[in-house]
């Protein structure tokens, strides 16, 4: 009989993921399936906090682990999960998706992320990629009338399921080297007997993180996909299954291919830096806000991959917090274009905030403090990260590379700040934007993540301390 | 060369035959076929390792229910055979490098002695693969047994949400309706006064 | 270790035989005359109206893909049919809890009418 208790946030979502799944078939009400949702996700935050301890648990015969950074990146997924949802109701209703399929599907996809975040076996970490992505494919084909929407999880179906056989590809290599599937065994197994086999293995593993990532050389998807998508999909798929990528990021590198450390980090550096070019370079010339963003986070991701080739606890700590607060960010951003698109219209164009200061100067604000967080300004939560981030690398001697990502950073603020510019020096236009809906909770809540973005800003240090404290405790 | 060899050999070749077919048959119908026969001929080679169940399933679940699934879309799609394989030889180049690369990989790999591995141990007669499996599955692996019945259930949910739509105006009949139908829901006995011829000239 | 296999061989050719031989017989004894009318397609008597190769429903899609998600679940049930005996009841429960996880899938399949044929 295995320990359930770890386990137990996981089981609880599946049940009632299962149970709303029924809900919605027998009431075929959405309202019923987006409480349950929300109610979920709360009880899944209680459960993980009362199961928490800074011991590592393994569980279902070392299928499982429970430490410190899982649990914190599972509260921050439960959390970013909930206000997603919250952003999104308004817009699901307008275009008919508002249906427990979509709520159902987003639980899946939670569980498919817990899943990665505490996997401590190839298999587990695989099954939970394959649970996330089957969940996302489908929410982004969920508006069938839409033939972008469509074409965006064809191409987001073909090439996750062509990162799927890379990944298992080097996962097999990997297995065939050192005849173990459980990380902390193949790290303890892996040697330098067959050095081109261990090379070859990280290559297909590495090319499948970097299409999962979506990080560049392997990043063609995620522009079409952030803009194809329906914009509350493409809120949820750009913001919260980053934390589950870091921690897949860590359980395979880290957990399980420590020893390889010096060939990772030289195929990581590669990636980053294509990563901190093509994104910031590529995101200037587009006018669309949807297709910006997901450049800006082929950047992002860049930025999370120096954080963990520094090869140390800084640098890992580091990078946990750039993704952090790269999810709050792009909430707060994506969630403000969710809220400004309305029935029939999508304010997808950078366009489409002209002058957006003249008529709601709150939601102006909110917005460019996302941006300017974004762009690393002080004394925003951005600025920190970024500077975290460099000073890891720095540490470890990577300075060259701390070097090009400051230039590129440099280059993004650009694209960045020409939104602000639009915002508040532009005429607006003569039907001036007009948000769907006046719900309070929406309003509240983006404007709680705007005050989240400042404030954890002027004050970074408590969650820089819970990084490091998470990957201390977990990675000793 | 043993027979085994032979055997293997032999399986090998219809294999690469096959697969060329699945990419080089003009018809998709032909394509598809050509998988099934790829996929028993691979159920063959891994009889050969002595993975009976795993053959078995790939001949069950891949040839019984994956390729009816292709040659249902096949089907649906309606595809223009003609416009989709034009240029179909200009990716030959880029096809080739990626496969000559595939292929010095495969070779650096598996020339490398076994991974250092020892061997596996050839097993006795009565040796069941299904019963070791079993034996695994369901009580060191029952994480990943649950997940995999998460992941199905998810692909329930997705195809059932992505395909399903009820046809507005459609003239079929509900059976349970039918049957419970009484006489008083379909015909009304209706006393009328006999009326004049005049008046019905009138009216008229 | 192939010895094993041979009551299958003798299986396969006993069953290609079968499905081979009459073809064979049909091919050598009946008369065979054709010409182009007997050749060409014919749709009861008329000119061909169109292409035999129709569009399928995509209904015939959703069947087929609930086949193959079922199909896939009975692949497990083999090897636990096998060593039933051996696992005991955490084994029993594992397969009781994967069955309810797609039970829940078929009452919800159900419910929506995904079965109903209009």
């Amino acid at each position: 009989m295995p320990d359930l208790l770890p386990a137990l946030p996981e089981i609880f979502v599946l049940t009632l993921a299962c149970a709303v799944l029924l809900v919605e078939a027998y009431t075929k009400n959405g309202y019923w399936s987006y409480a349950l949702t929300q109610l979920t996700l709360l009880g899944a935050a209680v459960l993980t906090v009362f199961t928490t301890s800074a011991d590592t648990v393994y569980a279902f015969n070392g299928l499982f682990v429970d430490d410190l950074m899982g649990d914190v990146l599972k509260l921050m997924t439960y959390l970013a999960a909930i206000v997603s949802v919250v952003y999104s109701r308004t817009y699901l209703t307008d275009r008919g998706m508002f249906r427990g399929e979509y709520f159902a599907l987003l639980l899946f996809a939670v569980l498919g992320m817990m899943v990665m975040i505490s996997a401590a076996h190839f298999l587990s970490l695989y099954l939970g990629l394959e649970l996330l992505s089957l969940s996302l494919y489908a929410m982004v084909a969920l508006q069938r009338d839409s033939k972008v929407a469509t074409e965006a999880a064809m191409k987001y179906f073909v090439l996750g399921a062509l990162a799927s056989g890379l990944l298992l590809y080097g996962m097999s290599l990997i297995y065939g080297l050192t005849g173990s599937l459980h990380l902390a065994e193949v790290a303890a197994t892996v040697d330098f007997r067959n050095q081109t086999v261990l090379a070859f293995g990280l290559v297909f593993l590495l090319a499948g993180l970097g299409f999962k990532l979506g990080a560049a050389p392997f990043h063609m998807w995620v522009p079409d996909i952030y803009h194809g998508a329906p914009t509350a999909v493409t809120l949820f798929l750009g913001s919260v299954p980053k934390l589950a990528a870091f921690a897949f990021v860590m359980r395979l590198l880290v957990d399980g291919l420590h020893p390889a450390v010096g060939d990772w980090q030289q195929m990581l550096a590669v990636m980053a830096v294509v990563s901190l070019v093509v994104g910031n370079l590529a995101a200037i010339v587009q006018t669309n806000i949807k297709r910006m963003l997901a450049y800006s986070t082929i950047a992002h991701m860049g930025f999370l991959l120096l954080g963990v080739l520094s090869g140390s606890y800084a640098g890992y700590s580091a990078a946990m917090f750039y993704v952090v607060t790269y999810v709050l960010m792009s909430l707060g951003a994506f969630g403000m274009v969710v809220y400004l698109s309305r029935g029939g219209f999508e304010a997808e164009r950078v366009d489409d905030f002209r002058g957006l200061n003249a008529t709601h100067p709150w939601l102006a604000a909110v917005m460019a403090m996302m941006m300017l967080s974004m762009a690393g300004l002080p004394p925003f939560l951005g600025f920190y990260a970024k500077l975290t981030v460099l000073q890891a690398l720095v540490g470890a001697g990577w300075l060259w590379l701390a070097v090009v990502a400051v230039l590129m950073s440099l280059i993004g603020a650009y694209y960045y700040l020409r939104v602000v510019k639009v915002m508040y020096f532009d005429a607006p236009h003569a039907e001036p934007l007009v948000p769907a809906t006046a719900a309070g909770d929406v309003r509240a809540l983006l404007s709680l993540n705007g005050a989240a973005v400042l404030l954890l800003g002027i004050l970074p240090q408590p969650l820089i301390t819970l990084c490091a404290y998470a990957i201390q405790a977990s990675f000793r | 060369m043993d027979f085994t060899s032979l055997v293997f050999y032999l399986f090998s070749a219809i294999l690469v035959v096959a697969g060329l077919r699945v990419v080089t048959a003009r018809n998709p119908v032909h394509s598809a076929l050509a998988l099934v026969l790829a996929f028993f001929t691979g159920a063959c080679l891994w009889m050969l390792l002595e993975a009976e169940f795993l053959a078995i399933t790939l001949v069950l679940v891949y040839v019984g229910a994956v390729m009816v699934l292709f040659l249902f879309v096949v089907m649906m799609l309606d595809i223009n055979i003609e416009e989709m394989r034009r240029g179909f030889w200009d990716y030959l180049p880029l096809a080739a490098l990626v496969a000559v690369l595939m292929a010095i990989e495969m070779i650096t790999v598996l020339a490398g002695e076994r991974f250092g591995l020892a061997p596996p141990s050839p097993k006795p007669a009565d040796y069941s693969n299904t019963r070791e499996l079993g034996l695994l599955i369901y009580t060191d692996y029952v994480y990943a047994f649950e997940l995999a019945a998460v992941i199905l259930l998810v692909a329930i949910v997705a195809a059932i949400a992505l395909t399903l739509r009820r046809r507005p105006g459609r003239k079929s009949v509900d059976p349970a309706e039918q049957v419970k139908v009484r006489r008083a829901d379909r015909v009304r006995l209706v006393s009328l006064k006999p009326q004049k011829a005049e008046a019905r000239e009138e009216e008229a | 270790m192939l010895e094993n296999y041979f009551p299958v061989l003798l299986f396969i050719l006993v069953g290609l035989a079968i499905g081979v031989i009459p073809m064979l017989a049909g091919w050598l004894l009946a008369p065979s005359r054709p010409d182009s009318e007997k050749l060409s397609p014919y749709e009861c008597g008329f000119e061909a109206f169109e292409d035999a190769r129709m569009k399928f429903d995509v209904r015939y899609y959703l069947v087929a893909i609930l086949f193959i998600l079922f199909d896939l679940e009975i692949a497990f049930l083999f090897p636990w049919a096998v060593v039933l005996g051996e696992i005991g009841l955490f084994g029993f429960v594992s397969m009781v809890i994967f069955l309810a996880i797609l039970v829940v899938g078929f009452a919800y399949e159900w419910m929506k009418g995904a079965l109903e044929w209009e």
